[in-house]
């Protein structure tokens, strides 16, 4: 059985990494008339649907899902329709309408999103509704009629949370350090965090690094081939057999240029660095293909020519680029720098982006009194940012 | 509830609380008294009380209805205009409440609003005329279009002097039982660049460290909130240091959220302050407009940096 169903949340306290999405669902149903419908959006696997289910088990109503090929089709509408929204005297049973990814849902397309407004007008049941991205111009309409309930992408740290907990149930055991990888990997997505791990609970020998050791076995003769041998026209094919696109190796070499090169070839060998960083602008911006023809006899043949002599000819250990790793963990980090802004410029009649670039200020204030914290209701995790 | 946040505790809630700006504050009392208003244009550099003069004008005009009767909106926080014009639309269908016929809305900064943003904006506040009136702030009005600023009464807020500020700080020192120097009310004022909102931050966050404020204290608390030097970056690189020098930078771009173009102007003014020859001066300055110009057209800010710093390198081996 996939562990995504069978550890799928039931009750709202099974939700992690969610606060303010449960809490706003909470209100919605708390209101004694439930005519309203509910949107709730976001990336992937943060638990759109999940949240669906759960608020209908906790309402005691029955899930009544449609899709959007369903909407499309309205003669199916009225007959699958009709009875479930208007004879709700005869049954006691509750319901909830839940029209799933109405991303699907197009305007031109016999009328969807006529038809899925129209079910909003007359349904007596609450409808709760999931999207990808809600700000799409077609759905400008349905907004107004809408609650609309955000779902973040989840920290890493409430995934790996969520895996730890997987593993105890399952008696199964994962190294750490492979834990920390699968939930950086999901990058919010704890659906796929949870694929990934059964995946790798059930190997022999966990590893998710699998593919990519094998990659950096490539990379590195690679790599010592290009500071370490002479130039010659072989060089120029080193990078055919490295299964790695020509962006990531400029990650590579940008990471290790410092290991072999000093002095004047160290400029040499960033200023065609910089140069290859150009062309791969210009192919992004004119769709230019060519340009990476360029790329490639910079980034092996010029790189290897950089230096004058090959006097460095000991072991070299290259490292892996941590750039990219670095600047995401940084935004996981500022998200919270963010979300204490943006509740604090609220409440102080200033905008975000001016509280932002107050922030160590700020930052000292709301530390200096524990008062502040309440006032502005921070939670657990923005205290523990500003603290740490 | 009395807010902990001195900002909001003395956000002044009358028209004669709010310092240095006495003509605005005569006018706009006067036509505020005439419970009628067109619609505002607030224009004046940050914390000289534009949005403090709104919320006031709002209380005096629906009294304990006015969080029900006001909408507070920032244009450069917001997803664009339409997610403007939708707040708006939903605001603006009821009517207000009490006998004052209209509501209003406060549009903070909304010279980030692009000009076509702000025709948009102009049809918007046309159309609910009836039901709404707009205060717009910004902080240059040559930056709003032509048929917004005739159709809005202008105001300009003025930056507080030293004497406004000095008034400020006193007030809050006694109530707060605080003491201060003299020396330190003029760090302060220098700090907060007459800034009302910045002096009173700069105010609590020294006096968080010590009840008796001097000018030492608020220098370290000023040197505290400034970006790092990019000195210690360039030390690194002339030492022939490169692997530091990149990693420092690193740090310093992500600790402060800079952008590549922000370091190229800091390094640019570090030059002159480098222990080397003349001539090599001028050459870096060259390498530096020449990393700017590729920041520009390439994809990677970082890259070029080290490409940069990679010459930094050079000219501390005297070439």
């Amino acid at each position: 059985m996939q562990w995504t169903e069978k550890y799928r949340p039931k009750f709202f306290g099974d939700i992690k990494g969610q606060n303010l999405a449960v809490e706003k669902i909470r209100e919605f149903i708390k209101k004694p008339d439930l005519k309203e419908a509910l949107i709730l959006h976001g990336p992937p696997g943060t638990g759109k649907t999940a949240l669906a289910y759960v608020t209908a088990n906790e309402i005691n109503a029955e899930i009544f899902e449609l899709n959007a090929s369903d909407l499309r089709n309205k003669e199916k509408m009225k007959e699958i329709l009709r009875p479930a929204i208007e004879q709700k005297s005869l049954s006691k049973i509750n319901k909830l309408i839940l029209v799933d990814e109405i991303d699907g849902v197009s305007e031109v397309d016999r009328g969807g999103l006529t038809e899925l407004m129209n079910l909003i007008n007359i349904s007596s049941y609450p409808i709760i509704m999931t999207a990808n991205n809600i700000w799409n111009k077609k759905f400008s309409a349905i907004r107004k009629k809408c609650e609309l309930v955000q779902l973040k992408e989840i920290d890493y740290k409430t995934i790996k949370d969520v895996l730890i907990f997987i593993l105890r149930k399952e008696k199964n055991f994962v190294d750490n350090d492979i834990l920390t990888n699968i939930a950086i990997k999901a990058k919010g997505d704890l659906r796929a965090a949870i694929n990934d791990l059964q995946v790798i609970a059930g190997m022999e020998e966990p590893s998710i690094l699998t593919d990519e050791r094998n990659k950096e076995v490539d990379i590195f003769s690679a790599l010592r081939l290009i500071f370490k041998g002479k130039p010659t026209n072989d060089v120029l094919k080193t990078f055919d057999s490295v299964n790695m696109s020509t962006d990531e190796i400029i990650l590579w070499i940008e990471e290790n240029i410092p290991a072999e090169y000093h002095g004047e070839a160290l400029a040499r060998a960033y200023d065609l660095l910089s140069k290859v960083d150009i062309f791969k602008r210009r192919i992004y911006r004119q769709q230019y293909w060519r340009f990476l023809l360029y790329e490639n006899i910079f980034l092996s043949y010029g790189i290897s020519s950089s230096k004058k002599e090959t006097k460095n000819l000991g072991f070299t250990s290259y490292k892996k680029p941590t750039r990219i790793l670095k600047i995401w963990m940084n935004n996981q980090r500022t998200a919270k720098k963010k979300s204490i802004a943006q509740k604090y410029s609220k409440y102080v009649h200033v905008g975000e982006k001016r509280a932002l670039k107050e922030f160590p200020l700020i930052k000292k204030i709301i530390l200096s009194n524990p008062k502040i914290k309440k006032e502005l209701k921070l939670d657990e995790d923005e205290i523990v940012y500003l603290k740490g | 509830m009395v807010s902990e946040i001195w900002t909001e505790k003395y956000r002044p809630s009358k028209f004669s609380e709010v310092v240095g700006q006495d003509e605005v504050m005569k006018r706009v009392e006067s036509l505020t008294n005439s419970l009628n208003i067109p619609h505002l244009l607030f224009a004046g550099p940050a914390g000289t009380g534009k949005s403090t003069l709104a919320l006031i004008i709002v209380k005096e005009l629906f009294k304990e209805n006015w969080k029900e009767n006001y909408l507070e909106l920032n244009a450069s926080d917001e997803r664009g205009i339409n997610v403007v014009r939708e707040k708006v639309k939903n605001f603006a269908r009821t009517k207000s409440l009490g006998t004052i016929p209209f509501k209003i809305i406060f549009l903070d900064e909304a010279d980030a609003l692009t000009p076509e943003a702000q025709q948009a904006l102009r049809r918007t506040m046309e159309n609910y005329s009836t039901t709404c009136r707009f205060i717009l702030s910004c902080n240059y009005s040559s930056k709003i279009i032509d048929p917004i600023q005739s159709r809005c009464a202008l105001f300009r807020f003025k930056l507080l002097e030293k004497k406004d500020i000095e008034k400020v700080i006193q007030k809050i020192i006694q109530r707060e039982n605080l003491t201060i120097t003299p020396e330190a009310i003029e760090k302060i004022y220098e700090g907060s660049e007459g800034d009302c909102r910045r002096c009173i931050n700069l105010l609590q966050s020294t006096s968080s460290i010590s009840p008796s404020i001097t000018a030492d204290l608020v220098s370290t608390i000023l040197s505290d909130a400034k970006p790092k030097d990019i000195k210690v970056v360039l030390d690194y690189a002339i030492s022939g240091d490169f692997q530091n020098a990149r990693e420092k930078l690193f740090d310093v771009m992500l600790r402060e959220s800079i952008s590549g173009q922000d370091v190229v102007k800091a390094i640019q003014k570090e030059i002159w302050n480098l222990p080397v020859e003349p001539e090599i001066k001028v050459k870096l300055t060259e390498k530096t407009g020449e990393a700017e110009f590729r920041i520009v057209e390439g994809s990677d800010p970082f890259i070029q940096l080290q490409a940069l710093l990679a010459s930094f390198v050079l000219a501390g081996l005297g070439k």
